[in-house]
């Protein structure tokens, strides 16, 4: 991969990451009354953190670039204001405390989806029609047309309200103790299988419906036209020429598809009670706590910048055309 | 033939004539997708709905005129059961069908409009403004575009105030409907603009431009009736998104509990505990309608999109 | 010398067994009444119908047409090579004697690219654009033959500089080499199993002609070392003249005339050869306007009763329009289906009075 292409799409990533940082600044600048007054309003801040506040950000001076500049400048350093909902704690160690759980469910859910979705989608892309095929194309296309809670409400009626298998809500039960780390998995795991199968289920339709298409489309290829003359067999045809092909697509599609997922798991966060970024997010909404809501913008704004960067580099390691 | 010279009126005549050919011929094809067929069928459903939502169920339920018991399942006086103050469920989806669909078109509307006129300026034009309209395109793609709404309407609400009203729309929804306009143009923009640029090699653009057209009668003229199926197509597809997204948005409390959508029933669902409590007949409805409308634009788009723009296709 | 070379020095038939069921006496490939249809909605499109040739040990033979006239279809159909939608109904291909058309599609596979390979047009399609070039040459020979990694890129190696590549290219990509490098490495893929015969399918088209000039002649050292037997599919009837020892015309999915180049090109019977050879301009020959042949070829969905050309041809007389004309050899080794030359004509036409007047003058 050359240092070109890297070069490029960090340039590209560091250039996405500004323009967010400004996007919030902006944000920051919209909100009713201006900042000064806001804090004020905020009963939980000592009057010193009040009056640093106002100096660091330089509040009493002109608008730009002063005040941008020292945006910019604690924006950097890690200093996003102020909770007004959360007791006045800073509102990096908000977010930060609700982090985690987060990535967890998103990390596993996009897993298992790619990895079934995209399975899904080159076994039926390979051998098109018949039964499997269409049953399977329909129900991708049901599942791609419902929003995550959608999904995941009906999971807890029957599973957890009804049959009883898992927790209706939360990450961990409430004020239990453990016996180990084996005990504390165990009761983590119990609580991830149903918001993890809603957001997997909600990602597996669209992507298998991607890579059908587009294994289909490279089955029409030429250069399958020379593996099948080879003599190769059906397999190693799929495997070694038709699916490192049609995967080219389907990885822009997955990045693309990051913004959304995370808004998605935000739904399913609040279906579940997942004490992550998506209930964070309901509770400062409800709250109108401005300084926690741009926090998460500017986070999640460049986590899914990161992401797609990650995407980009594995885009270049599978289309050596790209890789200039 | 007579060598006379032809009207105006006949050209115009020509024209209408092969319209009506194109449309009859359209038509077939579009039949002989069940899928999209059934897909519009749906959604020709949902629109009488939309449209008097009153002469199916009667006027909204509010708080203070609900007689029933609160959360009861379906029985033979509520078909549907009834939400936790006690109000019809039937009549609740039926309504919520009008302010969805409704909320769903004018979002769409903005969504196309802007994408467009980005796609097709940026297409058209090239060079500088292009790059310029493009990265500022992928910027709004690689966006957590829903965080930006969720952040983006209270602030604007707050701003504008809850009661303000525009065309007899309450701000709650009229600021759903805008931010979803403002964050969902980019992929419409992306697919539009390489039509564009795949319509503007063709020759026959060329040849205008060497008559000497203006750029904006070009692009009125020639681009935009080959661009016009994509954007059709594009369309309904987005409507199914919009839907969606404001399903989402509404679920999460941006809705407005007196003109409730069904993402707004489902929010109040989540609220009073339902599916904890297995309350299943005040999600069900709304549920099943957001999925079984955005499954029927779907379906439809996707056929106009087959019947619309057709691929060649080489099996092998 | 390389070990390739040892062999190719070896070489008289093959060296290495001979399928278990092949008859050692038999030419190399024999095809008789091949019929392909393709299957369009509810038409059928008769694409390939009754063809029949040999190809012998180190012969080039080349299979020459317009557009659609079947010459693909005929090369795809000896290996069943064909789109899901088509189906060869009838005939025989007789590799080594052995009939290819009855072994199911998993003996058959055995064949593919270790008996028969083919060169495709336009490499650029041809090759996986995500794979290096000598992964893809080193591929049949680990998954058909059996060979270790090291020994197959050693060996594909071998073949690139055979072929004219730097073997140091073999790292690259398809999208990093010129076209007629890539040429030459589908070439020197085709070689990689040693097949008996290679196909090419219009395999310089895509060329400019200096480029064309020089992969015609490497395939002709090619058959010369190697002593390679050719199927070469072209419409370029130069192409044919420079590189084949026999020449099949054909149209509209049926043979028209087949014979060595020489006789061929210099004395053609069927009336539509000699349209097409008085369609291409002769740098030897004198100012002259080119002929072009009227009309268009059939659609094969419906193809005309009797003689398929005999819609377009000028000494079409009235048993042509009902009768398929029968195939006739002559003394010099020339084949012609034409109502023209009933069996046991000397070669020389029927002179009957044509059923339609004008057009050009049917012999020379």
């Amino acid at each position: 991969m050359s240092a070109r292409y890297l070069a490029r799409q960090s340039a590209q990533a560091a250039f996405t990451i500004v323009m967010i940082v400004l996007l919030n600044f902006l944000l920051f600048r919209m909100m009713p009354g201006s900042p000064d007054r806001v804090n004020p309003r905020n009963p939980n801040i000592t009057a010193e953190q009040r009056e640093a506040a106002k100096a660091r950000w330089g509040l009493d001076k002109p608008l730009i670039p002063d005040q941008l500049v020292a945006f910019v400048g604690s924006t950097l350093q890690g200093d996003l204001g102020y909770s007004m909902k959360f007791q006045g704690q800073s509102v990096v160690k908000v977010i930060g405390d609700r982090f985690w759980p987060t990535i967890l469910l998103i990390g596993l859910a996009e897993l298992i989806a790619i990895v079934l979705g995209l399975a899904l989608g080159a076994y039926t892309g390979w051998r098109r029609g018949g039964l499997a095929d269409r049953i399977g194309n329909g129900l991708s296309l049901i599942l791609y047309s419902m929003p995550y809670f959608v999904i995941g409400m009906p999971l807890i009626i029957i599973f957890a309200a009804g049959l009883g298998l898992f927790p209706t809500s939360g990450m961990l039960t409430a004020g239990a103790s453990y016996d180990g780390p084996l005990d504390f998995l165990a009761d983590l795991v119990s609580h991830l299988v149903l918001p993890v199968a809603t957001i997997s289920l909600g990602l597996i339709g669209g992507y298998s419906i991607l890579m059908r298409s587009s294994v289909t489309e490279t089955r029409a290829e030429d250069y399958i036209a020379t593996a099948r003359a080879k003599g190769l067999t059906d397999g190693k045809i799929l495997r070694s020429h038709a699916i490192p092909n049609a995967l080219l697509p389907a990885v822009t599609l997955i990045a693309i598809n990051l913004g959304y997922v995370v808004g998605g798991a935000i739904t399913a966060e609040i279906v579940f009670n997942w004490p992550g970024l998506g209930t964070l997010t309901v509770d400062a909404l409800n709250s109108r706590d401005y300084p926690v809501l741009q926090g998460i913008f500017l986070f999640l704004g460049v986590s899914v910048v990161v992401a797609n960067f990650a995407a980009d580099v594995v885009y270049g390691y599978l289309d050596p055309r790209v890789r200039r | 033939m007579t060598a006379a010279p032809v009207s105006p009126a006949g050209v115009r005549r020509a024209r209408w004539r092969l319209r009506v050919r194109n449309a009859r011929a359209f038509g077939r094809r579009y039949a002989a997708r069940t899928d999209g067929v059934v897909g519009a069928a749906i959604l020709v459903f949902f629109a009488a709905l939309a449209l008097a939502p009153a002469l199916f169920v009667g006027p909204l339920q509010t708080v203070t005129i609900a007689t029933a018991g609160a959360l009861e399942p379906p029985s033979s006086a509520h078909l549907l059961g009834t939400d936790e103050v006690g109000r019809d469920l039937l009549n609740l989806t039926v309504h919520g069908a009008r302010v969805s669909m409704v909320i769903g078109l004018l979002a769409t509307l903005i969504t196309i409009l802007l994408g467009a006129i980005i796609g097709i300026v940026s297409g058209f034009v090239g060079g500088r403004s292009d790059q310029v309209l493009m990265r500022f395109t992928d910027f709004f793609l690689v966006l957590p575009t829903f965080v930006l709404a969720i952040v983006l309407a209270p602030l604007i609400l707050d701003i504008v105030g809850t009661d303000a009203e525009v065309f007899g729309i309450r701000a709650t929804l009229m600021v759903i409907i805008v931010v979803i306009g403002v964050t969902s143009w980019a992929s419409t923009a992306r697919v539009i603009r390489s039509q564009t640029l795949s319509v503007r090699e063709r020759m026959f653009v060329d040849r205008a431009r060497v008559i000497g057209g203006s750029r904006a009668h070009i692009m009125r003229r020639h681009i935009l009736p080959n661009v016009v199926n994509l954007i059709v197509a594009n369309t309904v597809l987005t409507f199914a998104g919009a839907i969606f997204t404001e399903t989402t948005l509404s679920f999460i409390g941006l809705g407005d509990p007196f003109a409730p959508s069904w993402g707004q029933l489902l929010n109040a669902a989540q609220g009073s505990g339902a599916p904890g409590l297995g309350a299943w007949w005040y999600i069900a409805p709304p549920a099943f309608c957001v999925v079984v409308v955005i499954l029927a634009f779907t379906l439809v788009g996707n056929a106009l999109d087959d019947v619309l723009n057709p691929k060649a296709g080489i099996r092998r | 010398m390389t070990a390739l070379e040892g062999r190719a020095v070896a070489r008289g038939r093959r060296q290495w067994p001979l399928p278990k069921q092949a008859d050692p006496d038999a030419p190399l490939l024999v095809v008789e009444g091949l019929t392909t249809h393709f299957r369009l909605g509810r038409q059928t499109v008769h694409a390939v119908d009754d063809v029949s040739f040999t190809l012998n040990d180190g012969e080039a033979l080349g299979i020459a047409g317009e557009s659609g006239c079947g010459k693909t279809t005929t090369a795809l159909s000896l290996l069943r090579l064909l789109p899901s939608n088509a189906e060869v109904v009838a005939g025989s291909v007789r590799l080594f004697g052995i009939d290819l058309l009855t072994k199911s599609d998993n003996a058959l596979r055995r064949y593919r690219w270790r008996e028969i390979s083919i060169i495709f047009q336009g490499a650029m399609n041809a090759l996986n654009p995500v794979r290096r070039v000598g992964d893809q040459i080193a591929e049949p020979m680990m998954e058909r033959q059996g060979l270790a990694k090291g020994a197959a890129a050693r060996r594909a190696g071998e073949l690139l500089e055979l072929v004219g590549v730097p073997r140091a290219r073999g790292r690259a990509y398809p999208h990093e080499l010129s076209g007629g490098m890539r040429q030459r490495a589908m070439i020197a893929m085709a070689l990689a199993c040693d097949p008996a015969v290679i196909i090419g399918d219009e395999p310089t088209t895509a060329l400019d002609v200096m480029v064309q000039a020089q992969i015609l002649e490497l395939l002709e050292d090619l058959r010369s070392t190697l002593g390679l037997s050719l199927i070469l599919i072209t419409h370029d009837l130069s192409v044919l003249a420079e590189t084949c020892d026999r020449v099949m015309i054909m149209y509209a999915g049926r043979v028209a005339e087949e014979g060595p180049v020489g006789r061929v090109y210099r004395a053609p019977r069927h009336p539509y050869t000699q349209m097409l050879l008085a369609a291409f301009p002769d740098v030897h020959s004198g100012r002259r306007d080119l002929g072009t042949i009227p009309g268009m070829p059939p659609d094969l969905r419906t193809p005309p009763p009797g003689c398929r050309f005999h819609p377009r041809c000028p000494a079409a007389m009235e048993v042509c329009r009902t009768e398929v004309p029968p195939e006739v050899t002559f003394g010099d080794r020339v084949r012609v289906a034409c109502h023209l030359y009933p069996p046991g004509s000397d070669g020389t036409p029927r002179s009957l009075p044509p059923v339609r007047g004008a057009g050009a003058e049917v012999g020379q």
